[in-house]
């Protein structure tokens, strides 16, 4: 594993820290989940969620600030949409950091039964 | 010597400072105990992937101060240390967590140890002191949700049509 993935396996950049962040918050995550089927205008996401105009439109801002959605205009309307591909940073961090600890303890599972193995040969 | 293995470790998210891990062995819990704390078994199984471990001291005393180095596949030097806040032999120790990696990042972590009929169940937090992460967690709206299965969350929002799909 090059150290880029090791960095990535044991602390979060700035970034992802934000993302992760931004995602943490159960409403936001439900503002992600009505965007995955494509663009939506606040009024459609309103509909969709049981929260109000201002409540959507606040969490709109920071998934906007950390780039987790963006906003287009259309005629009146702004369209916001997922930008799936920042969350793919937060992601790998996720599986590497969880693929190294699992490696870890497997590895702690294996000298466990060694040790046992050896204690009953004795 | 898999036959007993209790599967990968639970790894949750309760807030984006703190992960915490479980896991079960097949072992009493004064072995388990050694295995986590003893530098001839923890240079056989700190490093992932197999890595070298180059250097591992540690002092096992509250106080006491341990200093593991591993080097990556690119030959690169990877230095973690901290201190001994608790330790309660067999089933508890905290110390601080120190990356050189990471400078920014201070952390603490804890290591439970409960055996229940020859199963011991390992709970680790490592749980990170980031004060800059916190005030901006707090500017947002003071409200961290649980948030446990975050790979697979994240899974379906990149693949909402994939076999990950909620």
């Amino acid at each position: 594993m090059s150290l880029s993935a090791y960095n990535g396996a044991v602390a979060r950049s700035s970034t992802t820290s934000d993302v992760f962040n931004a995602i943490a918050e159960a409403q936001r995550r439900d503002v992600l989940d009505v965007l995955i089927t494509g663009e939506k205008a606040v009024g459609a996401i309103v509909k969709d969620l049981s929260m109000s105009q201002p409540q959507v439109s606040k969490h709109l801002r920071v998934l906007r600030v950390v780039g987790l959605v963006t906003c287009r205009a259309e005629g009146r309307r702004r369209l916001y949409r997922l930008e799936r591909a920042r969350l793919r940073p937060l992601h790998e961090w996720l599986a590497n950091y969880e693929q190294a600890w699992n490696d870890r303890l497997d590895r702690v599972d294996d000298l466990l039964k060694e040790l046992q193995q050896e204690g009953e040969r004795q | 010597m898999t036959a007993n293995r209790h599967g990968s470790a639970v790894i949750e998210y309760p807030n984006h400072l703190d992960i915490v891990l479980t896991r079960e062995f097949d072992a009493p819990i004064a072995l388990v105990f050694d295995v986590f704390t003893k530098p001839e078994h923890v240079r056989k199984t700190f490093a992932p992937f197999g890595e070298e471990v180059t250097v591992c001291s540690i002092d096992l005393r509250v106080g006491g101060d341990y200093h593991i180095v591993m080097v990556t596949a690119d030959g690169i030097e990877c230095s973690f240390r901290g201190t001994y806040l608790e330790v309660e032999p067999p089933t508890r120790t905290v110390e601080t967590w120190h990356f050189d990696g990471w400078p920014d990042a201070d952390a603490v972590e804890t290591m439970d140890l409960h055996e229940t009929d020859g199963v011991t169940k390992l709970s680790y937090r490592l749980a990170f002191t980031d004060q800059v992460g916190r005030d901006h967690m707090d500017r947002v709206d003071g409200l961290v949700s649980s948030f446990e299965n975050a790979a697979d969350y994240l899974s379906s929002l990149l693949d909402p049509t994939g076999t990950a799909a909620r």
